[in-house]
């Protein structure tokens, strides 16, 4: 069974765009199968698609290694500009934190 | 609030889309336009600005970036992105290729220009959050 502390959580803050995306690229790793991951977005306040690219090519990463990931946001730009891309409803998006560990410790996560 | 204008131009390195995207905040603050349809410019404009730092000056020393926004009648807000470098028809990379799809739903209308670089001309319509609206009849429309 998989506990709150089994899980990983990968936290990016501030302004994501160009400049950022290899620091992003670098963080938003996945290092084999294991347990589920929370991507941490509660204090981004941009996002391009440079790093919505990154967080799709890290979710089908994940996806291939049998990993759950959630991502935790609270302004509701993020998921605006997911519909803009044409990829609204890809990916987990949660905007509480219980729910989103909740749903990262479902059995088959 | 009429004929104010914006105007900057800078070395395009990765690094210039931040404080142009601020001078632009603060610009579509001082014309009081709505807040979530200034995040969504902001969307936008970034995208075109991306756009220009990733290919326009790809494998050839680095050129100028031209912001250009201006408020006109009828609370329409123009603005502008203008590079001197090579137009991109489409981008290769696997994962990418949103950025245009997203000015073009955020935007009222947009014109891409590729003589002598490329220009990216944005009309939005400050009068409401017109892409949200869009979008969600778009969405409405799609499920009925």
């Amino acid at each position: 069974m998989l506990t709150q502390s089994s899980i990983n959580i990968i936290k990016v803050a501030g302004e994501l765009d160009i400049a950022r995306r290899e620091e992003v690229r670098l963080a938003l790793q996945v290092d084999g199968p294991g347990q589920g991951i929370l991507v941490d977005f509660v204090e981004v306040t941009y996002t391009d698609s440079t790093i919505i690219a990154e967080v799709l090519r890290f979710y089908k990463d994940a996806h291939a290694a049998g990993r759950r990931i959630a991502i935790l946001i609270e302004s509701p730009r993020f998921e605006r500009i997911l519909q803009y891309a044409g990829l609204s409803g890809v990916f987990p998006i949660f905007k509480d934190r219980a729910q989103a560990l909740s749903y990262l410790m479902q059995e088959g996560a | 609030m009429n004929n104010c204008e914006l105007r900057i131009n800078r070395v395009a390195t990765l690094e210039c889309a931040r404080p142009l995207r601020h001078a632009l905040g603060a610009f579509l603050s001082a014309l009081e336009v709505d807040s979530v349809l200034c995040e969504d410019v902001l969307t936008a404009v970034g995208e075109a600005l991306a756009n220009v730092l990733e290919h326009a000056y790809k494998g050839r020393e680095s050129g100028i970036v031209e912001l250009y926004a201006r408020e006109g009648d009828k609370k329409k807000l123009f603005v502008t992105v203008r590079d001197h470098g090579e137009y991109i028809v489409r981008d290769e990379n696997p994962g990418r290729g949103f950025g245009l799809p997203i000015v073009r739903a955020i935007a009222q209308s947009v014109r891409v220009n590729s003589t002598g670089g490329t220009h990216v001309q944005m009309t939005f319509d400050t009068t409401k959050s017109s892409a949200v609206l869009q979008l969600t009849l778009a969405e409405m429309m799609r499920q009925s």
